[in-house]
């Protein structure tokens, strides 16, 4: 039963792999579905919460960066992982709720190409805060003590703790906005603006909280993805806008505001990325999902689950 | 309003009207709207720079090269995204790609700098016939989205799976830049009178090539063909109801401005004799969209200029002590308030104010 092991072995990996693009892709999605903006400092929202979460979990020795020269030689406050798993996407959900009314409100009704412009400078202006406060050396983040070894598995064997915590924590806040969207009367609203903001509006619904609240939920969950994904690797000041590029991929491919096409895209995006390396492709792991990207934007250019409709 | 649509016949009754009458604005006017004359302050401009440079900015000659370079890109970018109004975030495939070909050319046929700048030149404009045809299918996000995809595909292609004629991450280093038409040697320095102005052989060569490209450049958007990428960006839908195909216009923009790229990638090659895999990356595409945006796009000048800018700021500005470590940060703060404040950037704003002055003259 080695080849059901090998199997099930990259699809969990894949899983885990293909749940931090999701955390984001979901995110991005729900913005740019229902306010129809395109926010390239998404990645820079990952990028605080994995800094909040390295923050909030432990003292980080700095060595680097205006604030050691400061002589500030270490920051944090050491509350532990469940903390960081609450607070990061409060900040984080205010940080996108300030972004919404302070920025991207004025670029509503300006082309796609200026709300582009506006918020990659912003990434930018985010990443290099960071990089000239804390320096631009990598800093490992700790997973929860909880969750830090292997654990024994049916057929597949040992299974790092922490990759099935990712998994696990992304399908539990993934199904929550799933139903949030789905099944509320917020979400009624948030639905129905989106097919016809005109309408909604004649109704007497005022659309701009709750646009604003999408915003929100869409920005803290890129937050908790920095938090979920920074133990997988080292926070450095480029990890945002690394992640963003795979991230945008797969809300193109799943179909823009289609939260299920996110779901299914990320996990075709992280399986392919898995098979290719473990199958010893892995100089063509980071071509093959790029690849697959631009194969399926060919075909389909409306996304996987995307509808003909909401293309323009 | 100097650099707003101005098609054919009026610039054609602009040269006609040689005698305008007037004040000096309006005389001004007119003599920059002729070609000729755009050539001219090209190649002023470039003649005089290395001088004013190294003597008033604490500039070196290197440098002076590399902003003419990425000026060059930078023109050919502002075709693409100021006149025609596409955001392309994969243009590094074109600068980096031409820059490859240009140094493998270089180590593997002919050493000429000439063809290798043909080489790498003809290289970016076959890529992009491919690009171009692959990406245009739809236009915004997915546009901007398709260009980084292959951006990145191309930058992870030549790291790893292409690395035996790339030289992976190390970057390609085997570049052989031979004599000018075999008699002058590039990396050399200029015979006397020239010596007051510029130091190499080098300036000079991309100099040239820096006006040829301006002139170029101005041709093309002041011909009925310019025209139609203008009509482009200012409604798409009406320019094909009256009969314009539009997606081919736009794929001929994407490969113009390719073009231009090429030329500056295969020159980035020559000037360095090193070709660094970052140039592929997408945070290079996003270095040419700052440069063009701050320095004002749907202009001639302004991304010359924001080219210029961006490269003095990182290369100057980067050295002084308390400003250091802060200079990106910066620069993004500059470029968010010029996309907030003036989407037509510093040329832009340049020109807002000289239009106020000459305004005020006229009442």
């Amino acid at each position: 039963m080695t080849l059901l092991a090998d199997i099930l072995t990259i699809l969990l990996n894949g899983l885990q792999q293909g749940a931090i693009y999701v955390l984001l892709a979901v995110g991005l999605s729900i913005i740019l579905g229902t306010l129809k903006f395109v926010n390239f400092a998404h990645g820079a929202l990952y990028l605080v919460g994995a800094y909040l979460g390295l923050f909030i979990t432990g003292q980080v020795p700095l060595n680097d960066g205006q604030l050691a020269e400061w002589g500030i030689q270490s920051y944090g406050i050491g509350l532990g992982f469940v903390a960081a798993l609450v607070i990061v996407p409060i900040v984080v959900f205010i940080i996108g709720l300030l972004m919404e009314r302070f920025i991207a409100q004025a670029f509503y009704d300006r082309p796609d190409t200026d709300q582009i412009l506006v918020t990659f400078g912003l990434a930018i202006i985010v990443q290099e805060l960071l990089r000239a406060l804390l320096g631009g050396n990598s800093q490992p983040f700790q997973q929860p003590s909880w969750a830090s070894g292997p654990i024994a598995l049916p057929v597949v064997g040992n299974f790092p703790r922490w990759r099935l915590g990712v998994i696990a924590i992304t399908a539990v806040l993934v199904l929550g906005v799933y139903a949030l969207v789905e099944y509320t009367d917020f979400g009624l609203i948030v639905q129905a603006g989106t097919l016809d903001g005109e309408m909604v509006r004649l109704l007497g619904i005022k659309l701009s909280r709750p646009y604003l609240v999408v915003f929100g939920i869409g920005a803290a969950l890129a937050g908790v993805a920095g938090v979920v994904g920074g133990p997988l690797a080292n926070v450095n000041p480029n990890i945002g806008t690394e992640q963003l590029v795979p991230a945008f991929l797969t809300v193109v491919i799943g179909g823009v505001g289609k939260i299920e096409g996110a779901v299914v895209a990320g996990l075709m995006l992280g399986t392919l990325q898995v098979f290719l390396i473990q199958t010893g492709y892995a100089a063509w792991s980071q071509v093959g999902i790029y690849a697959l990207a631009a194969l399926v934007l060919l075909v389909r250019p409306q996304g996987l689950l995307g509808s003909e409709v909401d293309v323009s | 309003m100097s650099d707003e649509p101005r098609d054919a016949t009026a610039t054609a009754a602009a040269d006609a009207d040689a005698e305008v009458t007037g004040g000096l604005a309006d005389r001004w006017a007119s003599f920059r709207d002729r070609e000729i004359s755009t050539v001219l302050l090209t190649v002023v401009g470039v003649a005089v720079f290395p001088f004013l440079f190294n003597n008033f900015l604490d500039g070196y000659t290197q440098l002076a090269t590399l902003m003419l370079i990425y000026g060059i890109f930078a023109v050919g970018f502002d075709i693409l995204l100021g006149y025609t109004g596409l955001l392309s975030f994969g243009h590094a495939v074109f600068f980096g790609g031409a820059a490859y070909a240009a140094g493998i050319f270089s180590a593997s046929v002919s050493s000429s700098p000439l063809l290798v700048l043909l080489a790498g030149t003809a290289f970016a404009v076959l890529l992009a016939w491919v690009v171009g045809f692959l990406s245009l299918r739809r236009g915004g996000i997915y546009f901007a989205i398709l260009t980084l995809t292959f951006g990145q595909m191309s930058f992870y292609l030549a790291a790893s799976p292409l690395a035996f004629l790339t030289n992976g991450e190390n970057g390609f280093t085997s570049v052989d830049i031979g004599s000018l038409l075999g008699v002058i040697d590039i990396h050399g320095g200029v015979p006397f009178p020239l010596t007051m102005l510029v130091d190499d052989m080098l300036y000079v060569f991309v100099a040239v090539v820096a006006v040829l490209s301006v002139a170029m450049a101005n041709r093309i958007l002041h011909s009925p063909y310019g025209t139609v990428f203008r009509a482009i960006r200012e409604n798409e839908r009406r320019a094909e109801f009256v009969g314009l195909d539009v997606w081919r216009y736009k794929l001929m923009a994407f490969i113009i401005s390719a073009a231009f790229a090429g030329i500056a990638g295969s020159l980035f090659t020559i000037e360095g004799n090193y070709v660094p895999l970052q140039s592929l990356y997408w945070t290079e595409s996003g270095r040419i969209v700052i440069m063009t945006v701050l320095g004002g796009v749907g202009s001639l000048f302004g991304p010359l200029f924001g080219a210029g800018l961006y490269l003095y700021i990182e290369n100057i500005v980067s050295g002084f002590e308390t400003l250091g470590p802060f200079w990106h940060l910066i620069l993004g703060v500059v470029f968010v308030v010029a996309v907030v404040l003036f989407p037509n950037g510093i040329w832009g704003g340049i020109d807002y104010v000289r239009d106020m002055v000459v305004g005020g003259e006229d009442e």
